[in-house]
């Protein structure tokens, strides 16, 4: 049927070529009045008229002049005009390329489908413009066609020109080619929706069709002479992974705050199970599948014999396999429901920051009367079981930390928050996913948080993930600081309880610092007890370590020697095989307190008080100075009978000069040189030295007894008045730091495999959350409203990147043992996704579908085929297959097979099959057809000699 | 306009290095250009310069901390939002060399706040040539590797102190977002990108 209405519109656009001018214009006369004639003509010189300012302008002025671009990867454009003729307007938009070789690219992705179809490179299409869907029926269609053949051929082009018939999804077009003075080639295409005959379902068949183009106007020939080309592509789609079987119909509960959600969503197995991030939430996998094409490049076919042999080719025989991602579309990204993320959740803890400034505590976000706004009242809190069950989380018993896990991204440490998985970051994690993560959430999870908090430090039980022999990190948020602070304050508590406990009665009570306290008692005696192991241990300065070298020869020896004038307290054993400068004794080091930590603004109160001081000759801080003194009292009661330079000496060595050369009139006891040699280093020895000052006022008081540097009780409940009476904003703003921070680090142990542009683009989010971060808890906000708009944007910024990580991460799994192909996947996708990056929202209405296929190296085909696992009974029992091509059972999705047909026109009709001469082969023929067993498009262009 | 701050820059720089190369005398010699023999640190010392320095007035709030390990755990909070450390060695005592590269040069890096943050290598005691045991050439490969400013210097002679403390203050006033820190204006908005405060107001009227 089909063939039939083909060679009908051959023989009408014959009729009405360009000879035939009158013959048209009688005919257009009977729906139209006399006028027309003349409007005809209008309408053929005003295409003329276009065309020719096309043809000079050439294609590169015509891109100055603004041609549009239609897509990045192929250098196709087109220029439109409109045209109109009686009461119809039309475009007519001419397509061309830049940098085209020339040739029409076999398979190229990027052609546009009339380029595909017909093997055309430029050409011109034709259409009327309407909005309401007005289209051109056969009649009209050759008419208008004809119309623009006459202008083509006024100014000598040689430009194809297409006309579309009937409606647009029947993709039926007529064209036409002047091919210079002797050649025209006339184009065709249409479509088979439904019902496509077994006979077009199969190679075999469609090869008989296209030799039924030619093969009635050359009777005497016999098929099997001829020598067609053909090519072919088969697209394939991976069968739909197993375990997506249910689609994730928990995910919209997760945020719900009833209890089980959990429950549910955990009895079924997620793409993402062993991601990081499936602790917190399930991630839609963006790849669906994939898509692998096959080619099979040109090679002759000679009979339909072959033809049906190629239909039982395997996938393996193709010469190029190429593979594309298919991506989830990001249909609802406009939607109020947006796809849950950490990016989602830290928007809405931007807004509860916005929110925060309004109350002075956070329990005024949730106890009704203080409530400010009305629908702050009705915001919801989760109940009180889901509540428990985060606390649980957080304090649990079990796992006691080492050290704080660090990031592998260097930057991580420029945002001022908590460190990834300590007890602060867990916290604000779990915020996120605490109901809606509303201030009032947030508020009844927080006063819940410190109420557990002081319960750790009353029953001085350890909090739970965090270091206890930490210092303090000052790049920390201030709540982490804190914290830590407790951590070591309830553990100085432990020691102190334990040390009571002990050694009640004894002597050597009191606060005690140092972790020994069960020794101090031992070494307040003589030391002869003094073991080489506690002195490893024993943290303190480089003096105490020294003493370790001891012998246990020399330390028996040593009793003899000594005796001590009054009672030695707190030494921490002898140092080396030093002696006392006016004393026959060896000196002891002393047991220390341990150098105060400090918190940030513990810090910031010092400084203050210091630059206050202004520009002060000599200021030196006072806390230092009670180090110092304490020392030097410590280092007086383990050394009763010590002088300032034996206190430098140990202290200080640097400032203790010896003169090598006087070696000969020591006095050597049993290995021992007393008295020592040497003197103070003249900065020591200066009259105002301010070290000798403290020396004398220093009094002889063993570390156990002096005022500790540091009271654990007072700073402790000194932290717990911080943390309750915390302002909301400044809960807040740490909250936000960590809570960026800490899903930055969550995100970032996604195993990924090597990709490098993933990496960099982490390592870039992380520097761009410092730089708008780090106007949070600053002295002085900037502006609020400002503030807060910057972390929305950054809040999309981490959307992307989260969503770019996402993908990498299902695509790392998925070509697990194709590193190659997947990095080269990714990168492609990562250049379509960065410029859209920067710009706005995730998944734009208007983007682009991701396109570009990646080909797979001959390595790499098994591991693309066993995406293809053969299909199940039940599969296959769904499907009827019928087109041939099989891959591991699967059919392919689509498939499409360009036929053609070369002479040598300049020997007559049909060439001879000796040596090519020097006359010009012509593709008479060609056909291309694309689609399924049940829906099948072909597009046919034939030579013809005028 | 009339209550322009009397500076366009503070600037806050660190001095380190082991106890006894020299950090205290070398500030004594920049601040008050006197050189006297002084008790070593207790802590932490600090002092206030007012500098003219390209073109700009400039605030210098320079802490000079104890070499003593005693009190490194208490110095190490003076590395916050330090725009500049001065890494100070003595040329005639070489563990106070090799201590920089294992342990100061980590504590930089540990407690530094600042990712931009200049770091300067600073020889001292030059004066004391006959003794000098590390090498110019050490010090500049050392300085290459960790990517610092290097000098040799003698607080007692005066040689190249002052230069130590302008070349540290001009690859400051070099480096954008250490400017931004210390400029007596308003911070940034990142997203708008304002350009940078233009200082004509400022002229060079030394
Ligand atoms: N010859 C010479 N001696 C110097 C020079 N600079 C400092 N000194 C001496 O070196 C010794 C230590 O100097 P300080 O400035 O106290 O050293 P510091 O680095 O501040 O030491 P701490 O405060 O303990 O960390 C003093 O005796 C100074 O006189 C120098 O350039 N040449
Ligand atoms: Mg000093």
């Amino acid at each position: 049927m089909k063939e039939a209405a083909g060679k009908e519109k051959r023989e009408e656009m014959k009729e009405e070529d360009e000879e035939n001018e009158e013959e048209t214009l009688e005919e257009l006369e009977g729906f139209d009045d006399f006028t027309l004639a003349s409007s005809w003509e209008r309408f053929i010189s005003e295409i003329e008229a276009v065309c020719r300012q096309w043809l000079a302008d050439g294609p590169k002025n015509l891109l100055k002049k603004g041609a549009d671009c239609l897509g990045s990867p192929n250098n196709l454009y087109k220029v439109k005009s409109e045209l109109k003729y009686g009461m119809k307007s039309y475009c007519m938009e001419y397509f061309f390329e830049i940098s085209g070789s020339g040739k029409v690219v076999e398979w190229s992705i990027d052609l546009h489908n009339l380029q595909l179809s017909f093997g055309v490179k430029e050409f011109l299409l034709i259409a009327p413009i309407s909005a309401s869907g007005v289209v051109l029926d056969a009649p009209e269609a050759s008419k208008l066609l004809s119309a623009v053949a006459i202008a083509l051929s006024n100014c000598g082009s040689i430009w194809p020109a297409f006309v579309p018939v009937h409606d647009p999804s029947r993709e039926a077009y007529i064209g036409i080619q002047n091919m210079g003075t002797d050649y025209t080639r006339r184009f065709e295409a249409d479509r088979i929706g439904s019902q496509v005959p077994i006979k077009l379902m199969h190679l075999e068949g469609l090869y008989e069709l296209f030799i039924s183009k030619f093969v009635f106007s050359m009777v005497d020939f016999s098929a099997s002479l001829f020598k067609v080309h053909f090519t072919m592509k088969l697209t394939y789609r991976t069968p739909p992974y197993d375990d997506d079987d249910g689609i994730q119909g928990g995910e919209s509960e997760i945020t719900e705050s009833d209890g089980n959600s959990e429950v549910d969503n955990h009895s079924k197995t997620q793409w993402d199970d062993d991601c990081p991030w499936s602790e917190w939430y399930t991630a839609e996998d963006p790849i669906k599948g994939f898509e692998l094409i096959a080619i099979w490049s040109s090679r002759i076919v000679e009979n339909s014999l072959e033809m049906a042999e190629l239909e039982n080719a395997s996938c393996h025989d193709a010469e190029k396999w190429l593979l594309l991602p298919i991506l989830t579309p990001n249909s609802n990204a406009d939607s109020k429901d947006k796809m849950t993320s950490f990016a989602s959740q830290l928007h809405l803890l931007v807004n509860a920051l916005n929110v925060s400034f309004e109350a002075q505590f956070m329990e005024d976000f949730i106890s009704v009367e203080k409530a400010s706004s009305d629908n702050l009242k009705s915001t919801p809190i989760p109940p009180p079981t889901v509540l428990d069950r985060v606390l649980k989380d957080l304090f649990n018993e079990g796992e006691k930390i080492s050290n704080y896990s660090k990031s592998e991204y260097q930057n991580s440490r420029a945002i001022k928050g908590a460190p990834f998985e300590s007890l602060f970051a867990q916290f604000c994690l779990h915020s996120l996913w605490f109901g809606s993560c509303n201030i009032r959430a947030i508020a009844t999870l927080w006063i819940e948080f410190v109420r557990e908090v002081r319960w750790c430090w009353e029953e001085s039980q350890p909090l739970p993930s965090m270091l206890t022999n930490g210092s303090i990190d000052l790049s920390t948020c201030l709540i982490h600081q804190k914290l830590q602070m407790l951590a070591i304050c309830i553990d100085k508590k432990v020691m102190v309880d334990k040390d009571l406990h002990k050694s009640s009665g004894g002597c050597e009570e009191g606060l005690q610092f140092k972790g020994y306290p069960s020794q101090v008692s031992e070494s307040s005696d003589i030391d002869e007890k003094c073991d080489s192991s506690r002195q490893e241990a024993h943290h303190g300065s480089k003096i105490n370590k020294s003493a370790s070298d001891l012998k246990s020869k020399s330390l028996l020896k040593s009793t003899k020697i000594e005796s001590p004038a009054q009672v030695r307290r707190g030494s921490a054993g002898v140092v080396g095989s030093m002696m006392l400068l006016n004393s026959y004794q060896r000196m002891h080091a002393p047991d220390t307190q341990d150098a105060p930590i400090m918190t940030e603004d513990m810090h910031e109160e010092r400084l203050q008080a210091v630059e206050a001081f202004g520009n002060s000759f000599s200021f030196s801080a006072q806390l230092e100075k009670d180090v110092l003194s304490s020392d030097m009292s410590a280092f007086k009661a383990a050394n009763p009978d010590a002088v300032f330079e034996d206190f430098i000496r140990w202290h200080s060595p640097g400032d203790w000069e010896r003169d090598e050369n006087e070696d000969d009139d020591k006095l050597r006891v049993e290995g021992y040189d007393w008295p020592p040699q040497g003197r103070l280093s003249q900065r020591m020895s200066e009259g105002g030295n301010s070290w000798r000052q403290l020396w004398n006022v220093s009094p002889a008081l063993p570390a156990s007894e002096q005022k500790p540097l540091l009271d654990p009780n007072r700073e402790g409940e000194k932290i717990l008045h911080y943390l309750e009476t915390l302002r909301p904003h400044q809960l807040l703003e740490q909250m936000v730091c960590t809570a960026f921070k800490a899903s930055a680090d969550n995100l970032s142990q996604t195993s990924f495999g090597d990709l490098q542009q993933m990496r960099t683009k982490i390592e870039q989010l992380y520097l761009t959350m410092a730089s708008i971060l780090k106007h949070l808890q600053a002295n002085h906000l900037k502006d609020k409203g400002e503030l807060i708009d910057d972390l929305k944007r950054l809040c999309l910024v981490f959307e992307h990147v989260e969503q770019l990580l996402i993908l990498a991460a299902s695509l790392h799994r998925k070509l697990l043992s194709a590193p190659r192909l997947s990095k080269a996947i990714f990168a492609d996708y990562y250049n379509f996704y960065l410029p859209r990056m920067g710009t706005s929202s995730v998944g734009n209405a208007d983007e682009k579908e991701f396109n570009v296929r990646q080909p797979v190296r001959s390595s790499e085909r098994q591991v693309v085929a066993n995406m293809f696992p053969p299909p199940t009974a039940n599969q296959s029992w769904r499907k009827v297959l019928s087109m041939g091509n099989l891959f591991n059972g699967h059919e392919p999705i689509y498939r499409e097979i360009i036929f053609s047909l070369y002479d040598n026109f300049g020997e007559g009709q049909y060439g001879t099959s000796g040596p090519r001469s020097n006359h010009r082969e012509i593709e008479t023929h060609r056909m291309y057809i694309c689609g399924t067993s049940n829906d099948l498009q072909a597009a046919l262009s034939v030579t013809s000699c005028d | 306009m009339d209550n322009r701050p009397e500076f366009d820059y503070l600037f806050k720089l660190l001095l380190i290095g082991d106890s006894g190369v020299g950090k205290s005398s070398l500030l004594l010699r920049f601040t008050s250009d006197t050189f006297e023999e002084l008790s070593p640190t207790i802590g932490v010392d600090f002092k206030v310069k007012m500098v003219t320095i390209g073109g700009k007035k400039l605030k210098l709030a320079i802490w000079d901390t104890a070499g003593q390990e005693r009190f490194r755990t208490l110095t190490s909070s003076y590395y916050r939002g330090a725009q500049g450390v001065i890494m100070v060695y003595d040329v005639t005592r070489r563990e106070t060399f090799t201590n920089l590269k294992d342990i100061w040069a980590k504590e930089v890096d540990l407690y530094s706040t600042n990712q931009d943050c200049i770091k300067m290598l600073v020889g001292n005691k030059v004066d004391k040539e006959s003794e000098r045991v590390v090498t110019k050439k050490e010090g500049i490969d050392f300085a290459r590797e960790s990517g610092c400013l290097f000098l040799e210097c003698s607080a007692k002679t005066r040689v190249n102190v002052e230069q130590c403390f302008e070349e540290l203050v001009l690859k400051i006033l070099d480096t954008p977002s250490l400017l931004a820190e210390g400029s007596s204006s308003v911070k940034k908005n990142i997203f708008k990108q304002k350009p940078p405060q233009n200082d004509a107001a400022t002229s060079g009227c030394c």
